[in-house]
C-alpha cells in the first residue's frame, strides 16, 4: 500500500514535471526517474517470475531510447 | 521483523550510497560513456551544474548502470528471493550487451545489492518491497528535485575521492 | 492497492497522449509518446498480457529509433 503509494506519487509528479520542462534535453532526466518508478509498480502489480522479465524489458527498452533522443537531439541540433 | 514504515528511508540511502559508491568505482563521472551521456553533462554544465556529476547523471540515464542493477535486484528479490534476484542479475547483463554498454556496472550493481538485500531481509528482518520503495526515492533524490546541486554534490565527491 | 497503479496508469497514458499533441518540437513529442508507452505497458500488465507487455517495451523504442532516423534525413533534405 505505502510501497505502491510511493512509486505512483514519485511517477505522476515526474510525468508532469517532464512535461512541463522547457528544455528538452533536461526532460530526459525526469522521464528516467517515472521509468524507475514504472518498472517498480510493474512488480509490485503481479508479483509472478514472469514480471520480472517484463521490468527488465521495460527498463532496457526505457534506456535505449533515452540515449537514442539524446545523441540524435545532440547530432540535429549542432547542425 | 522491522516496520514497513521504518524500514523504507534506511533502505534509500543504502540505495543511494550503494550505486553512487559503484558508479564513482566504476569511474562513470570521468565522461560521458555513450554519446548520450556525452550530451546531457554538458547541457546540465550549461544551466548551472558542474561537469563530472552531469556525465554521472547522463550516464545513469543513458546506460544501464549500478542505480537500474539495484532496482531490478530488489524486484526481483521481491517476488522470488534469492532466484529471483539471479535471473535479474543474468537478464541485468544481457540488458547491459543489447545496449552497447561495455563496462559491468550495472551487473555489479545488481550483484551487490542482492547480497545487500539478501543480508538485510534474512537478519535484520527488512520487508523486501522496502527496497523497491527506497531505490526509486534514491533515484528521486538524484535526478528528480534539482539537477543542478546533485551535479555539484556528485562533482565535488568525485573530486575528492579520484 | 491495484485501483491505485491502475489509475497512475490512466493518468499517464492521458497526459501523454495529450500533451504529445499539445508541444511543438518533434523531440518533445517523441518523449511525451514515451510517457504514453508507461501507461500502455502498465494497463497490459494489469490484464496479465505479460509476453504482450515484454514484446511492446522492446519494440517501442525500435520504433522511436526508426522516427530519429527519419528526422535526420529530414532534416538532410531540408538543407
Amino acid at each position: 500500500m505505502i510501497v505502491e503509494g510511493i512509486c505512483v506519487v514519485i511517477a505522476a509528479y515526474c510525468a508532469i514535471r517532464a512535461v512541463f520542462e522547457p528544455k528538452t534535453l533536461k526532460k530526459l532526466p525526469y522521464l528516467n526517474v517515472m521509468n524507475f518508478a514504472v518498472a517498480g509498480a510493474i512488480v509490485l502489480l503481479m508479483p509472478y517470475p514472469i514480471t520480472i522479465c517484463a521490468a527488465i524489458a521495460y527498463f532496457i527498452g526505457s534506456t535505449l531510447e533515452s540515449n537514442a533522443i539524446a545523441s540524435t537531439f545532440a547530432r540535429l541540433e549542432e547542425q | 521483523m522491522i516496520d514497513l514504515l521504518a524500514a523504507i528511508p534506511i533502505a534509500a540511502v543504502i540505495c543511494l550510497v550503494l550505486f553512487t559508491a559503484l558508479d564513482i568505482f566504476w569511474k562513470l563521472p570521468k565522461q560521458g560513456g555513450v554519446s548520450g551521456a556525452d550530451v546531457i553533462g554538458k547541457e546540465l554544465e550549461k544551466n548551472g551544474g558542474d561537469l563530472n556529476g552531469g556525465w554521472m547523471i547522463g550516464n545513469i540515464i543513458s546506460s544501464p548502470d549500478a542505480s537500474a542493477g539495484t532496482l531490478l535486484a530488489a524486484c526481483g528479490y521481491y517476488v522470488w528471493g534469492i532466484w529471483g534476484a539471479v535471473i535479474s542479475i543474468v537478464l541485468v547483463y544481457i540488458g547491459a550487451r543489447i545496449c552497447a554498454d561495455k563496462g559491468f556496472a550495472g551487473t555489479s550493481g545488481a550483484v551487490c545489492a542482492a547480497l545487500i538485500i539478501w543480508a538485510l531481509t534474512s537478519f535484520a528482518g527488512f520487508p523486501p518491497e522496502s527496497f523497491i520503495a527506497g531505490c526509486v526515492i534514491a533515484i528521486f533524490l538524484v535526478e528528480g528535485i534539482s539537477t543542478r546541486h546533485a551535479t555539484r554534490l556528485l562533482g565535488k565527491i568525485w573530486r575528492k575521492v579520484s | 492497492m491495484t485501483d491505485l497503479i491502475l489509475i497512475l496508469a490512466i493518468f499517464l497514458a492521458l497526459f501523454g497522449g495529450i500533451a504529445a499533441l499539445l508541444v511543438r518540437s518533434a523531440f518533445d513529442k517523441l518523449i511525451c509518446l514515451g510517457i504514453l508507452t508507461a501507461g500502455v505497458v502498465l494497463f497490459l500488465v494489469e490484464k496479465g498480457y505479460l509476453d504482450v507487455a515484454i514484446v511492446v517495451s522492446l519494440l517501442m523504442p525500435v520504433g522511436t529509433i526508426f522516427i530519429l532516423l527519419l528526422l535526420g534525413k529530414k532534416q538532410e533534405a531540408a538543407k
